[in-house]
């Protein structure tokens, strides 16, 4: 229950450090999409409804800060959550190269699917975003993607090690 | 349970999708007010978001002020900002210049738009996302909506896509998903001005019979009735007939300098007792 209470507060801080301080640091116009990189780590180590929960708060939250079309985070998410789930459910997920290459081809295809959208629903072409953006931040992201990976394994531990603490001794 | 545990992660995935892709569609298709949820993130967040701004933004002058020639910033920044007035008077002078022409052929011509101005601070902006908006600090509180026109000094900055009540998003025109009705001012021929990311905007749907040349003013048409009429949009950097279709593939340098801005106006409808007889 703590998890779905926590959920939304913390999701909802790592946004706003994302859309503000990493925004900051990101070099040019290539987006630190931490959140991605939880998505797809969710994907590879919770279960469907956690995990698909997870996706679906944090894309609506992206979708209400930063997005110009909302829901299409939201939809992105979940979509990226569940082919995660199934690639970890086929291959051990815990090799790097294997996470960065997957966090890089999770990344191109929101890009492409970003630029469909727009090219097929909205009528803009966007084309020149996928050199520009979308490759650049796939590889970035996908190099960064081991090192966030670590950093939350850390997390869960520090969680888990909080809820198995024994009983004191009377 | 009901459903064997085995199909358990294809049903919540086909029934988040779906969810999903109904939130998708239905803010695709129209252009709806703020739900409740969406008012409560972006109240939550905003503040958050100003006061980290704030800090970095404090971090980040203090940095330039220190490595830079700080006199030499500070005229410059005058001298833009002057420069920034001086054009936005001359672009009025020029479309009062012509309005009053055509309204001496035209008598009994009435302005169909009365607006109120809010003014905002703008409290965040999207620098890497490829989406081109940013959050100011009014929101349904001070009268603003969902659709209303944001204007700089400069010119034209965009429209609200976003209200809570105390902080609103601001589609910018340089966003893809921007389409403003604009004319050329010389010329009076209409079109659609699209944003275009980076590159700026383009002016679409301007024939090629048209004429356009580099350096013409294009303003709001007034036509959707989103933004009143005659409001600086850009000008016009290239145009060329061999690509395009039927039409010229004419590019804009939008008149607003996204980067700093600052503060900005939004101009909200006036209520029924603050008409004029």
């Amino acid at each position: 229950m703590i998890y779905y209470l926590l959920l939304p507060v913390l999701l909802l801080l790592m946004v706003i450090a994302q859309i503000t301080i990493l925004d900051v640091l990101s070099p040019g116009s290539i987006g630190m999409e931490v959140s991605l990189i939880v998505v797809i780590y969710a994907g590879f180590h919770l279960d469907a409804l956690r995990g698909g929960i997870l996706s679906l708060v944090l894309g609506f939250f992206l979708d209400c800060l930063t997005s110009a079309i909302f829901g299409l985070f939201t939809f992105l998410y979940v979509l990226i959550f569940f082919l995660s789930l199934t690639v970890a459910g086929k291959v051990y997920a815990e090799k790097p190269a294997l996470i960065a290459s997957f966090t890089g081809l999770c990344t191109l295809l929101e890009g492409m699917v970003i630029v469909l959208l727009y090219r097929f629903v909205l009528g803009a072409d966007i084309l020149y975003a996928i050199p520009q953006i979308f490759i650049p931040q796939a590889i970035v992201i996908g190099l960064l993607s081991p090192l966030f990976f670590g950093l939350f394994h850390r997390f869960e531990d520090y969680i888990h090690a909080e809820d198995t603490r024994p009983a004191r001794r009377l | 349970m009901l459903i064997p545990r085995k199909y358990e992660p294809i049903i919540v995935a086909a029934a988040l999708l779906i969810i999903a892709l109904i939130v998708l569609s239905y803010s695709i298709s129209r252009l709806s007010e703020t739900g409740l949820l969406r008012k409560m993130v972006l109240e939550v967040a905003a503040p958050v978001e100003d006061v980290l701004n704030v800090s970095l933004a404090g971090l980040q002058d203090a940095w330039k002020r220190y490595l830079f020639l700080v006199g030499q910033e500070d005229e410059n920044r005058k001298l833009r900002k002057q420069n920034a007035a001086l054009a936005e008077q001359l672009n009025r002078y020029r479309e009062g210049y012509q309005e009053g022409l055509r309204l001496q052929k035209l008598l009994g011509l009435t302005e169909a738009f009365q607006h109120r101005a809010v003014a905002a601070r703008v409290i965040d902006r999207d620098r890497a996302s490829l989406f081109k908006t940013l959050l100011i600090n009014k929101g349904t509180a001070d009268g603003l909506r969902v659709g209303l026109p944001v204007l700089s000094d400069q010119g034209v900055v965009g429209r609200i896509i976003e209200t809570s009540w105390h902080a609103s998003r601001v589609l910018l025109l340089i966003d893809e998903n921007s389409n403003i009705d604009a004319l050329i001012q010389r010329s009076r021929t209409q079109g659609i001005l699209q944003g275009a990311g980076p590159a700026g905007c383009n002016l679409k749907y301007i024939s090629r019979a048209d004429e356009v040349q580099n350096g013409d003013v294009v303003v709001t048409s007034g036509l959707a009735g989103v933004f009143p009429k005659g409001l600086l949009l850009g000008v016009v950097t290239a145009a060329s007939r061999r690509d395009g279709g039927f039409f010229q593939k004419i590019d804009l340098a939008p008149a607003v300098d996204f980067r700093k801005l600052e503060e900005v106006l939004a101009l909200a409808p006036v209520k029924d007792t603050e008409k004029k007889p």
